[in-house]
């Protein structure tokens, strides 16, 4: 990757300067593949967590025990998130370690306070990802549930992208449809905050990325949008626990 | 009443599985429910259990509502399509399931199980390891875990052998010995006949007959007759007055007479007639003929 970004447009005649372009450039795609990595990874933990128990039949002898249909639900998730957030906390020490022992000043410059508002950012998007993903268990075959989780989340990463191109061209129906499409997935908001926090000198290096189209990055996301976060997580799972409440167990 | 159950309805859709379901069982007894595939009993036990909800009508389980969880705490399933976790250990599935039943002698309650239904020394294998019938057995164990007053078994011998079923059977008359209460659900009649104390019988739904297992064998006798000399002539004036009387292929005669006292009346009639007699032999009706007699005549007539 060294080798290859002098040679694009963005960074012709950047001379000096590329090198802390470069290290950019490396935090934030570290941090960019893990995120899409772990969301990966929970989508394919979640979308079967309880849909392939019913294919199964494997609930028939757990839900015919004395426990509550909310019980259940919240038990699934508990112990999803845990196994979410565990190999999420293991990705992003990793890049910090691996970024501390490059001496990347990305990385040697953050303070704790950016650290830990980072890490509690990276964790909350598969937190978030599951809530939808366990909400498409209870209504949906593992198969079907994953391949549109996998749609939803893709879709956050062009709400991103169409935001960016409104703000860019300076159309505010093109803006407003690229955060219709983040209130319907936004995960690409969780990322972009937690990226914007953990690499905040990365304008140039997101204008790179999106240049070569590999993502979107709008604004990071505001106070609202984090409460609407948190009522778009409960939500799911609400509605989650109320649908598999009135289920019927075939 | 164990299990009390009014006008008890399952729709799904268009097609109802259950049909105003009217079952009132006491306690302490066997319990059969039959009926052909798709009748709707598993659907029934469901219900019972709080897996399905009703469309319509009411019931307890152990005094209590439908669906409540607290009765469940002395209750036991076995699922007709049954499935555990098949990474876990026959020791871990037992502790899992002890635990949903919040049991406090767990280590008890496990050792007591694994005797019961024969696993000992087999807990320690990974269930996915275990044959389709010791993954039965385990399924069983799991069910006895609570010491159930009222356990439910969909098909619990589907996948054992003879001596597995006779385990089974075994282990469903100390049941009831202790007090249990089962509700049997089996396509196994012979199992259904030697150990159930009232049947229901299903069809499309519905119930067409429930019964006490003595008075529904007890109801019909089935006589073979092996003579010589029987005219066409006789035979049509016999089948006058016995509408069941065949004619098998090796010569012999059939007929279910209501009672034994019949017995010497035909008798004396086909001597009289001049016929010779050779064999008188009565049998009592079994479950299957019962069954054949009761879906079968539904079936013809829906």
């Amino acid at each position: 990757m060294l080798n290859y970004f002098p040679n694009t447009s963005v960074t012709h005649g950047m001379g000096n300067q590329f090198k802390p372009f470069a290290i950019q450039m490396v935090t934030k795609m570290g941090f960019q593949f893990s995120a899409m990595l772990i969301a990966l990874l929970t989508i394919m933990l979640g979308s079967g967590a309880i849909a392939s128990e019913l294919e199964s039949g494997l609930i028939q002898g757990i839900l015919s025990r004395p426990i509550q249909r909310y019980q259940y639900i919240l038990g699934k998730l508990g112990g999803l998130v845990i196994l979410a957030c565990t190999y999420a906390t293991l990705l992003f020490s990793l890049i910090l370690v691996i970024g501390a022992f490059f001496g990347l000043s990305t990385i040697t410059s953050l303070t704790f306070s950016q650290i830990m508002t980072g890490w509690l950012l990276y964790l909350l998007l598969p937190v978030a990802v599951l809530c939808l993903t366990l909400f498409g268990s209870v209504s949906l075959k593992a198969v079907s549930n994953g391949i549109l989780m996998i749609f939803i989340y893709i879709l956050g990463n062009v709400g991103g992208m169409v935001e960016m191109i409104g703000q860019y061209v300076s159309n505010n129906s093109v803006i407003g449809t690229g955060i219709f499409i983040s209130l319907i997935s936004p995960f690409q908001t969780i990322y972009s905050t937690m990226e914007r926090v953990m690499v905040p000198n990365s304008e140039l290096a997101a204008s790179a990325m999106s240049a070569a189209s590999l993502s979107g990055s709008g604004k990071p996301a505001s106070l609202w949008m984090f409460l609407y976060i948190a009522i778009y997580m409960l939500g799911f799972v609400t509605l989650a626990i109320r649908k598999f409440s009135n289920k019927d167990i075939t | 009443m164990i299990i009390e159950t009014h006008a008890l309805t399952k729709k799904y859709g268009n097609k109802t599985a259950c049909d105003q379901i009217d079952l009132s069982i006491e306690a302490g007894q066997v319990y059969g429910f039959l009926g052909r595939n798709g009748a709707g009993k598993s659907t029934c036990i469901k219900m019972l259990t709080g897996l399905v909800f009703p469309t319509s009508g009411s019931g307890t389980v152990l005094g209590r509502p439908l669906g409540d969880v607290s009765a469940r705490e002395k209750m036991g399933y076995l699922p007709e399509l049954f499935r555990y976790q098949d990474w876990m250990t026959g020791l871990d599935l037992l502790n899992f399931h002890a635990q949903l039943f919040k049991l406090k002698n767990k280590k008890d309650q496990i050792s007591r199980v694994l005797k019961l239904v024969g696993l000992v020394g087999q807990e320690n294998y990974k269930v996915g390891s275990y044959s389709k019938g010791m993954q039965q057995r385990i399924g069983l164990a799991c069910a006895l875990l609570p010491n159930p007053q009222l356990i439910f078994l969909d098909e619990p011998t589907s996948a054992l052998d003879p001596i597995g079923r006779k385990d089974v059977r075994d282990i469903i008359v100390s049941l009831k010995d202790e007090g249990t209460t089962v509700f049997l659900n089996s396509h196994l009649l012979s199992e259904v006949e030697a150990v159930c104390d009232s049947v229901t019988f299903i069809h499309k739904g519905k119930v067409v007959k429930s019964a006490r297992m003595d008075e529904l064998l007890m109801t019909k006798i089935l006589l073979t007759i092996r003579a010589n000399g029987l005219t066409e002539e006789l035979f049509a004036k016999l089948n006058k007055q016995h509408e069941s009387l065949q004619k098998l292929a090796d010569g012999s005669l059939t007929v279910s007479l209501n009672d034994y006292e019949e017995i010497p009346a035909l008798a004396a009639s086909l001597i009289a007639n001049g016929v010779t007699l050779y064999e008188l032999t009565p049998h009592r009706e079994t479950l299957e003929t019962v069954f054949m007699q009761i879906v079968g005549e539904e079936g013809q007539s829906s």
